[in-house]
């Protein structure tokens, strides 16, 4: 039996599916956990409905890119585990990086080439779901302790706490502005349009809370079509 | 938090980690079960501890730099994945547009919010690709669109960048100028691709973000008011 044959198999469409049904409703169970605890403290509908809202929009532009992941997937692992792993848990980069360190420790060189049999398939499905399991497993054990320790420390010294975790994340996010700014180009372009835009709407919409909610999703959806125009009219 | 509240959503997240760890080992295993494919132990285990030294470490310094801006929305944003492209942004945006800050009782709410409805509407958006692979491959894929999903993530970092450089310059500087040069010294020296190392890069610029913060602040530039 080919290993493809397998791989988009009505069983494991249904297992697949059965475990991203699971993870849709543990999502569900912390938006009502979230929705209560809100109303508990006294926190406003309205300001919850629109972080819904707004979440859910901003979702969308960065969610198209895992899409295109998945279409150069399902060439070499079949339809079903790549829309697994991406719909939860990992990334595309991760995921195809894991598949090869499965295909290789079988001594196969390359995903889905000769050689890459049904048992070479479920080793990289071994290893790309067991490779990754690290940050649930470290929420399970350290989670709670780590952010009742944080709650806390805010509490003694918030202008402290409000550094280092503003601090981490401007860390994570220059990670990703660096390059483009080295490379130049469609990316610098595309990078400068958007930080401009955003400019723009902040200060365009300052006076009005919720117009400003979309600043984000407007500026990125922005700077994604100069992106295609750029590189298809100039 | 009031005690017993933290404990519900501590307890909630761990049994979500827990039942998604068990699904999440099941499905290789009902595979190999129903197909008879299991692989050799020996193979597997090589693979295994291979793909360990890679992405332990970075997984160590994945939850200390996100835990802090997620709150107890880390149990969920751990399980559903696409952190530094989704989750965290997503997260950081809605604190933001709700004037909440993080590790406070209303951050971790607004937090949880933003990362349960980022991954229901990315659940369902992939699901609809899925279905329509055929049909959406060529659209996607097509020289006029490539571009602007090539580009996602040069768009909303750009846009985030903008928002919160604007916000806390003196924060934002030190990071920044960090990453230009770590990305001048790697592309044009080093011959490795920058985004196999994205990840690696993520703790180390946000300690180096750290420390700049806190030196700012122990000499008196960066103020309890800058961070209102």
């Amino acid at each position: 039996m080919n290993y493809l044959d397998i791989a988009n198999s009505s069983f494991v469409f249904m297992v697949c599916g059965i475990v991203i049904a699971a993870v849709l409703i543990i999502c569900c169970v912390f938006l009502a956990w979230a929705w209560r605890r809100g109303l508990e403290l006294g926190m406003s509908r309205e300001v919850m409905v629109r972080t819904i809202k707004t979440s859910m929009t901003f979702s969308i532009a960065p969610s198209i890119p895992i899409i295109i992941a998945l279409t150069a997937m399902v060439g070499v692992l079949g339809i079903p585990f790549p829309w697994l792993r991406l719909s939860i848990i990992g990334s595309f980069q991760y995921e195809l990086m894991t598949a090869q360190i499965g295909a290789t420790s079988m001594g196969i060189s390359t995903l889905g080439g000769s050689g890459y049999t049904a048992q070479v398939f479920s080793n990289s499905m071994w290893i790309m779901s067991l490779g990754i399991i690290w940050g649930m497993l470290f929420s399970i054990l350290f989670l709670k302790r780590f952010s009742s320790g944080l709650i806390n420390a805010q509490k003694k010294d918030s202008t402290r706490i409000a550094i280092i975790i503003t601090a981490l994340y401007f860390g994570m996010l220059s990670v990703f502005v660096g390059p483009p700014v080295v490379s130049g180009g469609i990316q610098l372009y595309t990078l400068a349009v958007s930080a401009l835009l955003m400019v723009t709407i902040t200060q365009l919409t300052r006076r009005n809370e919720s117009a400003g909610d979309y600043a984000f999703t407007l500026s990125m959806v922005g700077g994604m079509v100069f992106a295609a125009l750029w590189a298809n009219l100039i | 938090m009031k005690p017993t509240n933290s404990m519900s959503i501590h307890v909630i997240g761990r049994i979500a980690c827990i039942v998604a760890l068990i699904l999440i080992v099941m499905i290789p295993l009902s595979i190999c079960l129903k197909f008879d494919i299991f692989p050799p132990m020996k193979n597997f285990l090589g693979g295994f501890f291979q793909a360990v030294m890679i992405y332990l470490p970075i997984s160590i310094a994945e939850f200390l730099t996100f835990v802090p801006i997620l709150g107890s929305g880390a149990y969920l944003a751990f399980i559903t994945g696409n952190l530094t492209n989704l989750k965290i942004p997503c997260a950081a945006v809605a604190m933001e547009n709700a004037q909440v800050k993080p590790a406070t009782d209303e951050g971790e709410v607004i937090a949880i919010l933003a990362v349960a409805s980022s991954s229901i509407m990315t659940i369902i958006i992939i699901l609809i690709g899925m279905l329509l692979i055929i049909p959406l491959s060529p659209l996607l894929n097509h020289v006029y669109l490539r571009p602007a999903f090539d580009n996602v993530l040069p768009a909303l970092f750009g846009a985030l960048g903008a928002y919160f450089f604007m916000k806390q310059w003196k924060l934002a500087i030190s990071p920044l100028a960090c990453s230009i040069l770590f990305a001048f010294v790697i592309i044009n020296f080093t011959g490795i691709q920058f985004t196999s190392i994205q990840g690696a890069l993520i703790p180390v610029l946000g300690l180096i973000s750290v420390l700049a913060g806190l030196a700012f602040y122990k000499k008196g530039l960066i103020t309890g008011d800058d961070m209102k």
